[in-house]
């Protein structure tokens, strides 16, 4: 197998990579931010479940994780779960984002948390003198300075989590890593996992040109 | 019908086991301008939060600008409800010790964002009513600046600004000057008198003594979560009553 004919197969791994990040993202922020507020309740037992949905997710394997999601329906339920498309998505892939989804939302809600726990009390008062309502105030005022707080921790979340969709291979996804293990023991040849290194490493490096400037567009006030 | 903004009647709270307030009754009128003194703990901030909403009293009847804040049929003070909340609290204005501005929005938008969406002002207006009191704070050519480039009786200045920009009936000063070294006090209490010169009724906490009895109308003495004295400010600055008072006043 020729150079070109390896980055292709590559590159369409890349895709599935890169959906599996996107959806993950799309999925697990609005997520988070709801483990965050149900972490913060004032109600003992709703704090609580919450905490323990965050420490069990925090505390064990991704991996684990994702083949619970997909094995799980079957074993325990016996939920022929090869029956379940969403579009053009199996249940493989479905499985692989709903378990990022789930665990990338733990990490999101305990970053939100310091976050919104940061405001000072004064900023709800003077909201609250003015007659904001409760919504308005958290989205107008509170929100947008949690987000310039979050950003660089969030950042460092979305980097390591370009880097374990590699995981999604435990469920034989054919993301890019997957397909780069294939590759390499078709061809006996280290270059496609030097190749996939490169995607990786690129991919990373645009998404910190990203943040940076999302970073620096939010640095007008201190 | 007496002219009365503010109405606090035998005003009760406790923090845990700790009765800040102990029955506290204070009116004050239309276009009148009263301080509040006391040594620290004395449960004058403890007050100003009350009738502003931010604490929620015991027991006690709260009335601003005719509409029952909250009273106490029973036991307990019962408040007003939500619409009824939202209502009064566009009819005082509170100006906190540490400004509280918004960090994410420029003087501007600091001022006008509640004329918008809580007053539901077209921009038009807002920024009509935003410009009006920037000139008044004197900070006309501030209006695109955010707050963390202003210094403190800049931010205090627009803080005000944005306090009045509702129209309110009263506004409630909580120790304006205190996070500010003395030159920048002067131009923040040279805006408070200009706005007592204009009738404007206020409540102000504050440890400026001389500036109390120049531009307040009457002082009350706090002190151990009662009023000790209170009365014109020239006679209670220059000739208290109270032992405790004159102890207190000895200090500055």
């Amino acid at each position: 197998m020729d150079i070109g004919a390896i980055l292709l197969q590559l590159l369409e791994g890349f895709l599935v990579t890169l959906g599996i990040f996107a959806f993950t993202l799309v999925f697990s922020i609005p997520l988070g931010l709801l483990v965050a507020k149900g972490r913060m309740a004032k109600n003992i037992i709703v704090s609580s479940i919450f905490r323990f949905y965050i420490s069990i997710l925090r505390g064990t394997p991704l991996m684990l994780q994702l083949l619970l999601v997909y094995f799980g329906p079957f074993y325990l339920f016996q939920i022929k779960t090869g029956d379940i498309h969403l579009g053009p998505f199996d249940y493989r892939f479905i499985a692989t984002i709903i378990g990022f989804s789930l665990n990338y939302a733990a990490y999101f809600a305990e970053i939100f948390r310091g976050g919104i726990q940061s405001m000072s009390k004064g900023q709800y008062e003077a909201a609250q003198v003015l007659g904001f309502t409760k919504s308005q105030t958290y989205f107008r005022i509170i929100l947008p300075q949690v987000i310039k707080t979050v950003l660089p921790s969030v950042s460092n979340e979305v980097i390591t989590l370009v880097k374990d969709t590699s995981l999604a291979q435990v469920l034989s996804v054919s993301e890019m890593f997957t397909e780069a293990k294939t590759l390499a023991s078709a061809n006996v040849s280290v270059i496609p996992y030097i190749a996939a290194g490169v995607f990786y490493y690129i991919m990373n490096g645009v998404i910190e040109m990203i943040m940076t400037r999302i970073e620096k567009s939010m640095s007008y006030y201190s | 019908m007496s002219d009365a903004i503010l109405e606090m009647r035998n005003i009760k709270k406790s923090f845990g086991d700790l009765e800040v307030l102990k029955g506290i009754d204070l009116e004050v009128d239309r276009g009148e301008v009263v301080a509040i003194i006391g040594p620290s703990g004395g449960g004058k901030s403890t007050l100003l939060r009350c009738a502003t909403t931010l604490e929620k009293i015991d027991s006690g009847k709260i009335v601003i600008a005719g509409d029952t804040l909250c009273d106490t049929p029973e036991e307990r003070a019962v408040y007003a409800d939500k619409k009824m909340l939202l209502e009064i609290r566009s009819k005082f204005g509170l100006v906190f010790q540490n400004f509280n501005l918004f960090p994410h929005f420029s003087v501007r938008r600091n001022i006008t964002e509640a004329l918008i969406h809580v007053h539901k002002k077209s921009r038009e207006e807002a920024d009509a009513i935003c410009d009006e009191l920037l000139a008044k704070m004197e900070l006309s050519d501030k209006a695109d600046y955010y707050p963390c480039n202003l210094s403190g009786g800049q931010q205090q200045r627009v803080s005000i600004a944005r306090a009045l920009a509702a129209n309110p009936d009263i506004i409630f000063f909580d120790e304006p000057t205190s996070a500010l070294d003395p030159e920048l006090t002067k131009g923040v209490l040279s805006v408070i008198k200009a706005l007592a010169q204009e009738n404007m009724t206020m409540v102000i906490v504050t440890h400026e003594m001389s500036f109390a009895r120049d531009v307040a109308d009457r002082i009350v003495f706090m002190d151990g979560g009662v009023i000790v004295e209170e009365g014109p400010a020239y006679d209670l600055v220059t000739n208290p009553r109270e032992e405790r008072t004159k102890e207190f006043l000895a200090g500055y």
